[in-house]
């Protein structure tokens, strides 16, 4: 499956390059914009709000926050990668390479991750500076930030290999990424919500995202644990099993 | 291997886009170490074939095998021996030029102290040193294709398949270009050179195809062309026209 190891480190040193050649938009922006969100409903509209089962608001916030900012950098990261080596036909120098399709595809992927990472870790310290973040399972916030920028990172890719146009890649993160993150318990409890409300998040996986990466942070979650690894793993097998269909077949990489 | 194996042996080789077909049933072999000339018109499926030996096109039918390699059930091996100069600029225009060959020399699986080597050793061939650090989109057109002729040799490949190498490119380069090909040819290497510049073609080539419509038109040395002091280029008018009005 991978056997050249200097090919899939150089495929994904040139995926690290390319984000770090335009940090400002990759990594400085979303920075500043979970400074403003942790400043503004964490501090200042936060202090106005009563605790929640025992956590302050802003504590309560900052992971909602920290997913929705990794899992969209995963998101971008791989589409935008993928689509844009489509359009300039840089892809072609992979594609003639001795490089398999599973080695591009974790090239993709390791490069999503590691730009995950360096938001995640960035809006970490920031929560520190804010006096918000705490920890209460590294391991499994890992597990989290890994298995959901993993999923992201598959998603982008097929939008990636999709999109026709640069508007086109937007519209998954306009019309479904970020809805489904703000209304999948971002800012707010389950019991907060009507009920009507509330039996429809149970059916946004990005509740369980945020669920789950609150537990590992502050012990506290409101869904079961296990049905959100089981829908984090599910959706990373089905669309592992989707991008190598379409990278074996060639869908709109070989002519 | 036995130096008989061709260096680029393609059997039957058909390739359909839909309904339309680029390729129909050729057949073609390059003997190792040979200079050899791919000619016809625009759109008579001299990239297609290119595309298919290299691996950015899907075969619909028959088999390429590059010394003998399968391209596509050993496709590993088969692209260690080929390097390709394409027509266009297919490069991330920010990146850096020595940035470009090393990422491409460590697809190939080159260590980095034989990358550097071989990436110091293409910049000073193709006197590129003192633009190795400007992005590409920044280098005159002649440089750019001095670019990827580097990146195309970068993993030193046993075929080197030069498409339209020096469309662009002023005459002391395209000159400058010719005796480093002609150089490479005699250490070995094997090219296989398309160009609408048929003079270049005629200097270079011992043996010339042509493509017309997705079939070969013919397979000859390039005597057989310019014998009786004839021209390659009305040779090359005459088929191709042939072709054109018989079908």
């Amino acid at each position: 499956m991978i056997q050249n190891w200097i090919g899939l480190y150089t495929f994904v040193r040139r995926e690290v390059i390319r984000f770090l050649r335009v940090s400002v938009q990759t990594l400085v922006s979303p920075w500043i914009s979970a400074v403003l969100f942790i400043f503004i409903f964490g501090k200042i509209v936060g202090s106005r709000i009563d605790t929640i089962a025992g956590i302050q608001y802003i504590e309560f916030v900052l992971p909602g926050i920290l997913m929705m900012n990794v899992l969209t950098s995963a998101f971008s990261h791989s589409s935008s990668s993928l689509y844009f080596q489509r359009f300039a036909r840089h892809i072609e120098e992979v594609l003639v390479a001795p490089l398999s399709h599973a080695e591009m595809i974790f090239g993709y992927i390791i490069g999503a991750l590691i730009r995950g990472m360096l938001i995640g870790a960035g809006i970490l310290v920031i929560g520190v500076l804010f006096g918000a973040a705490s920890m209460h399972n590294i391991g499994l916030f890992l597990v989290y930030i890994l298995a959901v920028s993993t999923v992201f990172a598959l998603l982008g890719m097929l939008v990636g290999l999709w999109a026709e146009g640069f508007e086109q890649l937007a519209v998954l993160t306009t019309f479904v990424i970020t809805p489904l993150s703000f209304l999948g318990g971002m800012f707010n409890s389950l019991d907060m919500l009507p009920p009507i409300l509330q039996k429809i998040t149970l059916w946004n996986p990005f509740f369980y995202f945020n669920d789950g990466l609150r537990y590992s942070m502050t012990g506290f979650h409101e869904a079961s644990l296990v049905t959100g690894i089981s829908i984090i793993a599910g959706l990373v097998i089905v669309l592992f099993a989707v991008v190598v269909t379409l990278f074996s077949r060639g869908w709109r990489l070989r002519v | 291997m036995s130096d008989t194996v061709p260096a680029l042996s393609i059997e039957h080789v058909s390739k359909s886009y839909g309904s339309s077909t680029a390729l129909d049933d050729i057949n073609m072999t390059v003997e190792q170490g040979a200079f050899f000339g791919f000619l016809g018109p625009n759109g008579a499926g001299k990239s297609t074939t290119i595309h298919l030996i290299t691996g950015i096109a899907r075969l619909t039918k028959g088999r390429i095998r590059v010394f003998g390699t399968d391209v596509n059930t050993s496709y590993r091996e088969a692209r260690t021996k080929v390097g390709l100069s394409p027509q266009e600029f297919n490069v991330d225009i920010f990146e850096k030029v020595d940035n470009i060959l090393d990422f491409v020399a460590g697809y190939y699986g080159l260590h980095k102290a034989l990358r550097k080597e071989r990436v110091d050793e293409l910049l000073e061939r193709f006197n590129l040193e003192k633009h190795r650090r400007k992005e590409f989109r920044m280098l005159s057109g002649g440089l750019k294709r001095r670019v990827l002729l580097a990146r195309a040799m970068v993993h030193k490949p046993k075929l080197l398949i030069l498409d339209e190498p020096t469309a662009g490119v002023d005459v002391e380069l395209r000159r400058e270009l010719w005796k480093y090909l002609r150089e490479l040819n005699e250490d070995g290497t094997t090219i296989l050179l398309t160009s609408h510049y048929l003079e270049e073609v005629e200097l270079l080539c011992d043996r010339i195809a042509m493509i017309n419509q997705g079939k070969i038109v013919v397979v000859d040395d390039k005597e057989a062309f310019t014998q009786n002091g004839g021209k390659l280029e009305d040779k090359y008018l005459e088929l191709t026209a042939q072709n054109t009005s018989t079908s």
